[in-house]
């Protein structure tokens, strides 16, 4: 059928549609869309804005500091050099995770993927690279060092040769590894994953493990770290931090003994969650501990008793660990992982201490 | 343009065509700020826990609740985000005081359980959202260096109520609550169904 010259044209059909309800029904469907898309997320009257009552709450912990001790102390140390730091001439740039002594109380560091090796006074010898993923370095009386890594365990010469390695933990749960050290031809390994600590000959053949002989069968490690230490006669003394205590070991795993508890007024205690964090055995037995929460090294007697305290104004507030060694002469060095540097502190008389 | 139309014609056409878009324009902007496709939520890493997210949500009990990231949390017997370290101790030598304001932060132990040394006990720690109001003060004593850091504060779906302005980013001092894209997330307006008590 022909359609209607005049009105039956496509064209009319659309004008004549849009003249009639199109044009007004799209406006009206557009602002039926904008008041839907307004009220989208409205649920109705809002409860009254009424707050619950809330009582004045203490101060969060970190902001308040522990109190210092009431009783005068026995030792006294005062900072004698800073190595690495911002203003050295080999500053560590990106990371600084341990520090050790190593044959003629070199100073042996760890930091930027690299050993990096002082003289005692604090003169630069030599670095070199190290695996990737380090966290922990240890050095042996024969001049060799070892460095932790996740599951491995590396061993170089004093001139940076790599020696060899093993790997560290079950085949299936490589171990955490957080601290190291050789003793008597056996490297020990703190395994924060499974929290014991695992005793091997250089091949890597598992000789035992300490720690295992608590209430609850290991270490208790909230801040997923174990720090130790061995003393000449075999002792080893590891930071058992949940339950804020230095306990003490035979290598064939027979506990020995502890000492330490949670605190926060007394400066024998140890603070916080989870205290002390790292530890070092001084040649003349003398345990020292670093803390978080309150950045602070303390030393003690290995029965407990509280010899020296440098605190927090050394260290950065934000560190979460104060790693640590001891040379032959007693200094302390400790390294600040935040400001990377390691501290150098030497005993004083206590008026010296003082002027610090 | 038909031979036929005149200029009259022609203007008012292209008048309302561009109305027209602009008025469809406009409204698609608006659905899609407010489509499901995108919420609010808070960045950990720019929040400072100002207090601010508890005052500032619309709701009397704020949207805004802590969470605990469990394979980050240490499980403390003294955990400085439940206990107030500071405080005094009690015959146990455990501080007595409280850090949550309204005792929002409960724990449990798990494991093997020590009733004469607590010490020797792990403790799971979860948040009663019913009663937290998204002050944050539990975060910020959990960050490091005396806890582990693993709690924080999250816009939970389950109270929020989305609004077109989130009151709370209109107010926070750190840009923290940003607008994140949820795709194949649920639409806007079809969860918000849990009541607060």
């Amino acid at each position: 059928m022909e359609p209607d010259e005049k009105n039956g044209t496509p064209e009319r059909l659309l004008d004549r549609l849009r003249k009639s309800w199109f044009p007004p029904a799209a406006v009206l469907a557009a602002m039926a869309g904008i008041v839907a898309a307004a009220y989208r997320g409205y649920t109705g009257p809002q409860p009254p804005l009424e707050k619950p009552e809330t009582p004045p709450a203490p101060e969060p912990a970190a902001e308040k500091e522990a109190e210092q001790p009431p009783v005068p102390l026995e030792l006294h140390y005062a900072r004698t050099a800073v190595i690495g730091g911002r203003d050295s001439l080999h500053p560590f740039r990106r990371t600084l995770l341990g520090v050790a002594v190593g044959s003629g109380d070199r100073i042996h560091a760890l930091g930027d993927g690299e050993v990096r090796i002082f003289e005692a006074g604090g003169s630069f010898v030599r670095a070199w690279q190290v695996v990737s993923d380090v966290t922990c370095l240890g050095t042996a009386p024969d001049g060799r060092i070892v460095v932790g890594a996740p599951g491995r365990i590396e061993i170089y010469d004093e001139a940076g040769r790599h020696l060899g390695g093993f790997a560290a933990g079950e085949k299936d749960k490589p171990a955490a590894v957080t601290e190291v050290r050789v003793f008597g031809g056996e490297v020990l390994v703190a395994d924060a994953a499974a929290r014991i600590i695992r005793r091997y000959d250089t091949s890597g053949k598992q000789l035992g493990a300490i720690g295992t002989r608590t209430k609850t069968g290991n270490f208790i490690l909230p801040n997923k770290w174990l720090d130790f230490d061995v003393d000449a006669r075999g002792v080893v003394r590891a930071t058992d931090t949940g339950r804020h205590q230095v306990s003490a070991w035979g290598l064939d795993g027979e506990p020995l003994g502890s000492f330490g508890k949670f605190g926060m007024r007394n400066a024998e205690d140890f603070v916080g969650c989870c205290n002390p964090v790292n530890l070092a055995i001084a040649p003349d037995g003398r345990i020292v501990t670093g803390e978080k929460m309150v950045a602070r090294v303390k030393v003690y007697e290995p029965e407990g008793r509280l010899l020296a305290l440098i605190g927090p104004e050394n260290f950065d507030p934000n560190c979460i660990h104060i790693h640590l060694a001891v040379d032959s002469k007693g200094r302390i060095l400790a390294a600040d992982p935040v400001r990377r540097e390691v501290l150098v502190f030497s005993r004083v008389a206590k008026d010296e201490d003082s002027k610090q | 343009m038909s031979e036929k139309s005149t200029r009259r014609q022609f203007i008012d056409r292209s008048v309302r065509v561009v109305g027209f878009a602009g008025i469809a324009g406009a409204a698609g902007l608006l659905a899609s700020r407010v489509s499901g496709d995108a919420v609010y939520q808070v960045d950990p890493f720019k929040c400072t826990t100002c207090d601010l997210c508890r005052t500032a949500c619309v709701l009397s009990l704020s949207a805004v609740k802590a969470v605990n990231d469990f394979p980050k949390c240490g499980y403390c017997m003294l955990c400085p985000a439940y206990m107030d370290v500071t405080s005094q101790p009690d015959e146990k030598g455990i501080p007595a005081g409280k850090i949550c304001p309204q005792d929002a932060l409960k724990r449990k132990i798990v494991g093997d359980v020590d009733e004469e040394d607590p010490n020797n006990n792990y403790y799971e720690y979860y948040v009663d959202e019913a009663k937290c109001d998204g002050c944050g003060k539990c975060v910020k004593a959990c960050l490091p260096p005396a806890g582990n850091g693993s709690l924080r504060l999250e816009i939970r779906y389950t109270y929020c109520v989305e609004c077109n302005e989130c009151a709370i980013r209109l107010v926070c001092p750190d840009d923290a609550i940003v607008r994140i894209p949820t795709p194949g997330f649920p639409p806007a307006g079809s969860h918000g169904e849990v009541e607060n008590d």
